[in-house]
């Protein structure tokens, strides 16, 4: 169910590495022509186009201020609270989930009585939940920092869950066997059992995480990417707000790419079938 | 006979020396009944092979031996204590190895100790001793993915053996490993054993193995499943492969079989 | 462990759980300013009201609309479009990062720009949900149809099934349910992306709905479209799920 990740199957078998290179940019620049080419004869000269980003590239990038304009120069700013958002949220919500993931894996009251709620809200879009958040804490960073939290909790309690409930029997045998304490199941045992189920919530967890910070600067109007988004898009000036777009794009592969590398890392024990 | 097996037959005879009693055990699942009315005495230094078909309960018994399952009814007595919960002095060895898969060899063998609170510096001395008993030298720093099916069973053994235990319950341990590792390690296990001997109840499928290991065999079977007869297996020890060719290993073979045959012809008779 | 509860216990507890959130609820309501929060039975009320007065119909079928065409059209294409690049090799090596890129990127991102595009209509709404929710079932479905065991291919040919026949009996039987497995991600997508729409593009929905009775302080109303929301998705996953068990007995072989 919510283990699953998706992942780009392998590639290489038939082509050299150059060939591939060559196919990838050469796509790149075919899908890059279309869209100059698309928009360029189609539509009005403040849509987004590859050129126009080549343009205002430098200057965003480098927070220079244009003239103008309003833009206050911000971008890497606006990099660095969307990033601080999302990693609070993180934190707090990761933590939090793997708490009630745990407990709800080992203790079947817990189970019971949670599993319901957590599935629910699971199911839904969390951004519904954001203008509830603004009617609670105002247009503030606190909103957003609670939508992230959300966003991220629930993958990660329903991953570990399902973890911890298809922990082995052999596991809990041998640890009963050995006298090991309550302790030593739920953190020795059930947690890094669940490790694998772990990472994959918190791949969820990390992109939803995304997903809610900048829904919220952009529907918040609070100072992020999202807000760059929108304020610049508001004003005409979407080749600038393309540059924040691309720079999500990079944070989400980045944040994937890392966690892919650290289960390999770090799980090189890991093997479907457990034993 | 030999000293051993006087030593053997000498404390089987005598209850209060039996370390493991069960009375009247029996087990149920629901409506399904899976054995009843066993009665079983366990010496301190035997070795007892619990053999039966499947599903006629003998992982389930011996559940029941070590208190990680509840009889139906019945009582197992370990130094004359019955058992509730997994007691002190126990040790398992399972069928599917259950090595934690995050841990080292090293960090498997000690986790016994570990729970039982034995110091680091205890732990740093015993295991590479017990990991040496079992053939896995210098592998203390491999994880268990990198180990064959026998190496890591060898690592489940010694994590067995590391907390001295009294009991040494195996359940089925070699039934998941190919057939010439396991010849090798049924002898491994029988020079471990026969060195230091404590009580062993050893379950399997397998009636040559279970006449090679044990000092009496047990047949399990019916339904429900009961003690349907205890052979004597009265071969020497120290065994090895020579044992294998003896007449007596063959007779005690066939004895067995034969039992155990009695049974599936029965079924199948009730079938029609 | 879940196993040695009783079949009736269970159940039980979530029973009693969900009456003491309620219950809760209600309680929170009381104490809690009503422009902040109000309680059980008031949204419930309120929640009756919007039944009644055809608001929530209205938004549950303009959403719907947005999402049933979204997500039919992220399946067409979806599937149809991962089974062609299993068949050409070298569109798929070539298009492959452009697909994980854009599976990673937060799509939100890109709604603005739709919105200039296509201004408040439901086309844009649509093709924010198409953007989010084609690329599980591509990727799946690449997945499913690289997959196909060779001697099953093996087999088809042995009958001289030339190669539309091929395509026809062998390979998309074999990938519906990894097809399946990507509608199943990418019912939850949509979601997001059609209340992302919704909010961002506004005008009609239940997204919509939300918003204006947020500015009107009218709490209640909220609190009721949010339920009616969580209960909606609950339903739609569930049958993505369903769809996806049902077609995934095909593949009892693996």
């Amino acid at each position: 169910m919510t283990a699953v990740t998706v992942r780009m199957p392998r590639t290489r078998e038939l082509s050299p590495r150059w060939e591939v290179f060559m196919l990838r940019l050469g796509a790149g620049l075919v899908l890059l022509g279309l869209w100059e080419g698309l928009v360029t004869w189609l539509s009005p000269s403040y849509i987004t186009r590859p050129s126009g980003i080549a343009r205002v590239f430098w200057e965003v990038v480098s927070n220079r201020s244009t003239p103008l304009t309003q833009l206050s120069g911000s971008f890497w700013f606006d990099v660095q609270t969307t990033l601080v958002a999302v990693f609070e949220g993180l934190a707090i919500g990761v933590t939090l989930g793997v708490i009630v993931g745990l407990a709800m894996g080992r203790l079947a009251t817990v189970e019971w009585a949670l599993k319901y709620y957590v599935g629910a809200l699971f199911a839904m879009p969390v951004i519904a939940i954001l203008p509830l958040m603004t009617l609670w804490f105002g247009y503030t960073s606190t909103a957003r920092l609670w939508i992230v939290v959300i966003g991220a909790f629930l993958p990660v309690a329903l991953n570990v869950y399902e973890g911890v409930r298809k922990l082995p029997v052999t596991y809990l045998e041998v640890a009963r066997t050995y006298h090991a304490r309550w302790w030593n199941v739920w953190f020795g045992i059930a947690l890094p059992a669940s490790l694998p189920y772990l990472l994959a919530g918190l791949r969820l967890a990390a992109g939803r995480a995304l997903v809610a910070a900048v829904v919220a600067e952009y529907l918040l109007a609070i100072k992020g990417l999202g807000f760059f988004i929108r304020s610049d898009t508001q004003s005409f000036h979407q080749n600038q707000a393309m540059v924040a777009v691309i720079m999500l794009a990079l944070i989400g592969i980045a944040i994937n790419t890392t966690i892919d590398a650290a289960t390999r890392h770090f799980l090189p024990w890991f093997r479907r079938e457990g034993r | 006979m030999t000293s051993a097996a006087q030593d053997v037959a000498a404390a089987v005879a005598e209850t209060g020396g039996a370390r493991i009693q069960i009375e009247g055990l029996a087990m149920q699942f629901g409506e399904l009944r899976v054995f009843e009315g066993i009665d079983l005495e366990v010496g301190r230094r035997e070795c007892v092979s619990i053999v039966g078909p499947s599903g006629c309960g003998k992982t389930t018994l011996l559940r029941n031996i070590d208190g990680l399952l509840r009889p139906a009814e019945g009582v197992v007595r370990i130094n004359g204590a019955p058992v509730t919960s997994p007691p002190k002095g126990v040790a398992v060895v399972f069928q599917m190895f259950g090595l934690f898969p995050w841990k080292t060899v090293f960090e498997n063998v000690a986790y016994g100790l570990r729970m039982a609170g034995t110091s680091k510096e205890q732990i740093r001395e015993k295991v590479p001793y017990y990991i040496e008993l079992v053939g896995l030298n210098g592998f203390d720093k491999a994880y268990p993915y990198q180990l064959s099916g026998g190496m890591q069973q060898r690592t489940g053994l010694a994590r067995a053996l590391a907390v001295e235990p009294e009991v040494l319950l195996m359940d089925e341990p070699f039934a998941s490993i190919d057939a010439q590792t396991r010849e090798i390690l049924q002898f491994e296990l029988l020079r471990i054993w026969e060195s230091r001997p404590t009580s062993m109840v050893f379950v399997t499928h397998s009636i040559e193995e279970a006449v090679l290991m044990g000092d009496r065999v047990v047949v399990l079977h019916g339904r429900p499943s009961s003690v349907r007869e205890v052979i004597e297996v009265g071969l020497p020890r120290p065994r090895s492969r020579e044992t294998l060719a003896t007449d007596r290993f063959a007779e005690v073979r066939e004895h067995v079989w034969s039992e155990l045959m009695q049974e599936a012809r029965q079924a199948e008779r009730e079938l029609q | 462990m879940s196993v040695s509860f009783d079949r009736l216990r269970g159940p039980l507890i979530a029973l009693l759980s969900l009456a003491a959130g309620a219950a809760l609820w209600q309680y929170l309501g009381t104490t809690i300013p009503k422009t902040e929060f109000v309680g059980f039975t008031a949204t419930i009320s309120s929640l009756w009201d919007l039944i009644t007065n055809g608001e929530l119909f209205t938004a549950l079928k303009e959403s719907m609309e947005v999402f049933a065409i979204g997500l039919a059209i992220s399946f067409v294409i979806g599937f149809f479009g991962g089974l062609l690049m299993a068949r050409l090799p070298r569109l798929r090596i070539a298009l492959e990062p452009y697909v994980a890129a854009f599976y990673a990127m937060p799509g939100v991102a890109l709604i603005p720009f739709i919105l200039a595009l296509f201004g408040f209509l439901v086309k844009a709404k649509v093709i924010v949900v198409v953007l989010f929710g084609i690329w599980p079932i591509l990727i799946n479905t690449l997945e499913g149809a690289r997959s196909v065991n060779p001697e099953l291919l093996e087999v088809a040919k042995s009958y001289r099934s030339n190669e539309r026949r091929l395509w026809l009996h062998v390979i998309i039987p074999y990938t519906l349910p990894y097809a399946m497995t990507g509608v199943r991600q990418s019912i939850a997508r949509c979601l997001v992306g059609m209340i992302a729409a919704e909010f961002l593009l506004s005008s009609s929905g239940l997204g919509d709905l939300i918003i204006r009775n947020t500015e009107r302080f009218q709490t209640g109303n909220v609190l009721a479209t949010v339920l009616v929301i969580m209960i909606l998705a609950t339903i739609l996953i569930g049958i993505g799920r369903a769809l996806e068990n049902y077609f995934a007995r095909w593949r009892a072989g693996e």
